[in-house]
């Protein structure tokens, strides 16, 4: 894709923010705030949108997008705690929108799902496809259900952990190693989503138990606790263990 | 060496039995290695003697120190051998009535002071304890298979198990080189419990038609890093096998919905197809 010249509208408050912003722009775009896209929406190619914790936010944000810019720019949206089915019933056009979803920190993932809506036409998808390719990510495109399929897994074996830890079955030292030694997982499952942020987590599981209405999705009430309390892992210094402000592990 | 060595009973000489015989023995542990199957027996000793001429080949012992770890090991039919023993591990196939009988043997045959230890990846240590004299001195001690292989040991602490003794298996699993964590005695302890939306989410995804087997596979590895896809992983431990730690999960957790099994993985197993030990599971390993 040569939209070097091309700026890519950025809004949300998903920790993946600042980490998409960075890769963006060291892939040559000019990465644009709402606020700069109102001025130039001609300029804009892409608009991305990566709210999940807050879904009125980003209903607002979205309509906003849909509103400010021509149905040919693609609107791409992650589908981490809502289905891209229903963030394109929000909109005039929702042809142009299509899903997303993937985890922090982006430079460990080689890949990255696209979840193109029921409403998403193939040339939005295309266009999704080969804008992640720009950034140097394979894509796999799924059927559209909340959490796609690595973020929805792995939500659930951190959301399983939380419950082990809640009940004091095990410490998060040892559930960690467990994992990692045990079962050969890249990460324990506690340190990963304190590196993914406990919210974005949160978002994931909170959104399959609303939409699938299942107790399988039950949300660990300590995972949901630590979020409230804004313990959201490296980035607030503390999660499920404690940091200094090197972001070391202290405890 | 072990910085003191201890004499191990090590009880079924099966894959893991043996495995776990080859662990103590490598550490100078004496070993009594007790099956009732005289055959099992034969293959546990050419197993021994097949892996440690293997680590003389690669120059990671001599001649000499293989034979001597071969000397440490016993290999016996006869519980009652096992009155001398320090340690004993229980490793027979996972069944309660097997369990339980074994440990109301090992509860009369042994000191009173002996750790008596189960390698179990399922059944309740409280449950194997239950009603025995001493039950401050039986916990779970879960290996990983391959045993010699597998660096983790779950120490698992039974309703009655005392601290001292939990210190005690922490230490001996040290002692053996392994990597222990301590678990209160619960179902799944913590990795069959922990790893089991790893397959039963997939099984949902796959079944609710979000995504095939191969495009599952290559996500969790090449989105989430795992070294491998929870499709090609069942196939390499049996389907058979993950569908009954997920139903044991299950039930043990009075049917919490979190660990549902999947009728996907059950029909499987209703028609044999169960990995590559039956050359067709998720993948075909007969092309």
């Amino acid at each position: 894709m040569t939209t070097t010249n091309k700026a890519v509208l950025l809004v949300g408050d998903s920790p993946l923010y600042g980490e998409l912003h960075q890769l963006i722009t060291d892939r040559g775009y000019r990465v644009l705030s709402l606020e700069e896209a109102a001025v130039q929406p001609e300029a804009v190619s892409l608009a991305i949108e990566v709210n999940s914790v807050h879904l009125q936010a980003k209903e607002e944000l979205i309509r906003k997008l849909d509103q400010l810019l021509v149905p040919a720019v693609p609107i791409v949206t992650t589908s981490l705690a809502i289905t891209a089915t229903e963030t394109a019933s929000w909109t005039k056009h929702p042809g142009r929108v299509c899903g997303f979803g993937t985890l922090a920190p982006l430079a460990e993932r080689e890949l990255i799902e696209i979840a193109p809506a029921l409403q998403t036409e193939e040339a939005a998808v295309r266009a999704t496809e080969s804008f992640f390719q720009s950034l140097g990510k394979e894509t796999e495109r799924v059927e559209d259900e909340v959490g796609l399929v690595f973020p929805r897994i792995l939500s659930l074996i951190i959301n399983e952990a939380a419950f082990t830890l809640m009940e004091k079955t095990a410490t998060p030292r040892d559930i960690d190693t467990a994992m990692k030694q045990g079962t050969n997982y890249p990460y324990g499952p506690l340190e990963w989503a304190d590196r993914i942020g406990l919210d974005e987590i949160y978002a994931i599981t909170r959104g399959l138990q609303r939409d699938l209405a299942e107790e399988r999705y039950r949300t660990a009430p300590l995972l949901r606790k630590l979020v409230l309390a804004n313990r959201v892992g490296v980035r607030s210094g503390q999660g499920f263990y404690t940091y200094d402000a090197k972001g070391g592990c202290g405890v | 060496m072990a910085m003191h060595t201890e004499t191990v009973g090590v009880i079924g000489a099966g894959t893991m039995g043996a495995g776990i015989a080859l662990v103590c023995a490598r550490k100078g542990h004496k070993v009594k290695l007790l099956d009732t199957n005289q055959a099992v027996l034969d293959k546990a000793l050419t197993y021994l003697q097949a892996t440690l001429s293997k680590d003389v080949e690669k120059g990671r012992i001599s001649d000499g120190q293989k034979a001597e770890t071969l000397a440490l090991v016993d290999f016996v039919s006869d519980m009652e051998l096992l009155a001398v023993c320090d340690i004993v591990i229980e490793a027979v196939p996972e069944r309660l009535d097997l369990k339980k009988n074994i440990f109301g043997g090992l509860s009369r045959i042994c000191r009173s002071d002996a750790l008596l230890l189960t390698n179990t990846s399922s059944i309740s240590i409280t449950e194997i304890a239950g009603g025995l004299p001493h039950p401050e001195r039986i916990l779970g001690f879960h290996f990983f298979n391959p045993a010699p292989v597998m660096p983790l040991v779950e120490v698992i602490r039974g309703t009655k198990s005392s601290e001292e003794n939990v210190q005690r298996a922490y230490r001996f699993a040290e002692e053996l080189g392994k990597v222990p964590v301590l678990v209160t005695d619960s179902p799944g302890f913590i990795v069959n419990r922990i790893a089991r939306p790893y397959y039963n989410e997939a099984l949902r995804i796959l079944g609710d038609n979000l995504a095939d087997v191969e495009k599952i596979d290559r996500i969790m590895k090449r989105a989430g890093g795992f070294k491998m896809g929870p499709f090609e992983l069942q196939d390499m431990i049996g389907i058979d096998i993950n569908f009954a730690t997920t139903q044991s999960v299950y039930t043990d957790f009075f049917h919490e919905g979190r660990f549902k099994p999947s009728r996907i993985q059950q029909r499987m197993v209703q028609a044999g197809s169960l990995g590559r030990k039956t050359g067709e599971g998720f993948y075909d390993y007969n092309k």
